[in-house]
């Protein structure tokens, strides 16, 4: 389910049945034009990669906004900490992080939830046959890695 | 030809004239009354909502996933929206393409996707089961069966349109 007002109100409904947390992390920057790029380009494709697991799973994942940030650093390490304690007392029994960031794969160990780490596929365009093609076999790979922890 | 008979009378006449102008302005009426009643008719009876989705011939007696897209137009966007169906021959030769979508809950269902549970569409998220019908195993969670996709035979194509819930669903 997504984070709008039509699923949100299907999942108090069915809350028992919703158990797993997606929050993508897309990090952004202001001041270097290159990396700048390289974020948005990613942002969107993490937004195709969340939407594409989402619809798998429709009736078991959660998908929550975006978690926008500047740089991995400990307060942002404590922060999902945080959000992890949070949801399960709220109640989801699993919480995954999707990111194509390779700064957290670095403090993985210390973050207590999933860390899904993609490595980038650099497309030039996003709706050619052949990136449809491996977004489709990677998010596939995804799914299979949910379902292991289920 | 005498005179008389090709005279009118005031009569006639009036009658004529009448029956004339009473009948255009019933058509008047009619007309539009008409056009409205057999609109639905004549609508291009969503055609393009058929999508040519496989070759007949790639088509088995196991069901098979496949994949396309329809531009879907919201009030914000237009979108392209990814859309498959598990299709297969059934015993009498007719196609059912089934939706994979859960009735539980909406997930994706697949077509052995359980080693414990062959010849059956398995859910993922909450064990869910079908039938190779595509009617729900009982004591799992779907309340119903698999949506069917409408399709259509055209030269060796087939095209699927909406999926419809079952009857009594």
């Amino acid at each position: 389910m997504q984070w709008n007002k039509k699923d949100i109100e299907q999942y108090i409904e069915v809350k028992e049945y919703v158990d797993t947390l997606v929050i993508p992390l897309t990090p952004f920057t202001l001041n270097a034009d290159k990396e700048m790029v390289k974020q948005a380009s990613q942002a969107e494709l993490m937004e195709i990669y969340a939407k594409e697991i989402e619809r798998q799973f429709t009736g078991r994942i959660l998908l929550l906004p975006n978690y926008t940030y500047q740089t991995v650093n400990e307060t942002e390490e404590k922060r999902l900490n945080e959000w992890i304690n949070y949801s399960e007392d709220n109640p989801f029994k699993h919480v995954f992080f999707i990111t194509f960031d390779h700064q957290w794969k670095k403090v993985e160990k210390g973050i207590e939830g999933n860390l899904i780490w993609l490595p980038t596929i650099s497309i030039s365009e996003i709706g050619s046959q052949d990136s449809v093609k491996l977004i489709k076999e990677q998010v596939e790979q995804v799914t299979e890695l949910i379902k292991s922890y289920w | 030809m005498s005179e008389k008979k090709q005279q009118v009378s005031r009569r006639q006449f009036l009658n004529y004239t009448l029956t004339g102008v009473g009948g255009f302005m019933a058509a008047g009426m009619l007309a539009p009354m008409v056009r409205f009643a057999i609109d639905p008719a004549l609508q291009p009876q969503s055609k393009g909502d058929f999508k040519a989705v496989a070759q007949v011939d790639e088509i088995t007696n196991e069901p098979q996933r496949f994949d396309w897209t329809i531009d879907q137009t919201d009030a914000w966007y237009e979108s392209e929206v990814t859309k498959s169906a598990w299709v297969y021959k059934q015993e009498d030769g007719s196609i059912l393409a089934l939706s994979p979508v859960c009735k539980h809950l909406g997930c994706v269902v697949s077509w052995q996707g359980n080693s414990d549970y062959p010849e059956q569409f398995f859910c993922p998220c909450h064990d869910g089961r079908y039938y190779k019908s595509g009617e729900n195993v009982e004591g799992t969670p779907p309340p119903v069966g698999l949506d069917i996709y409408e399709h259509k035979i055209e030269d060796g194509t087939l095209y699927l349109g909406k999926a419809k819930p079952r009857e009594g669903a």
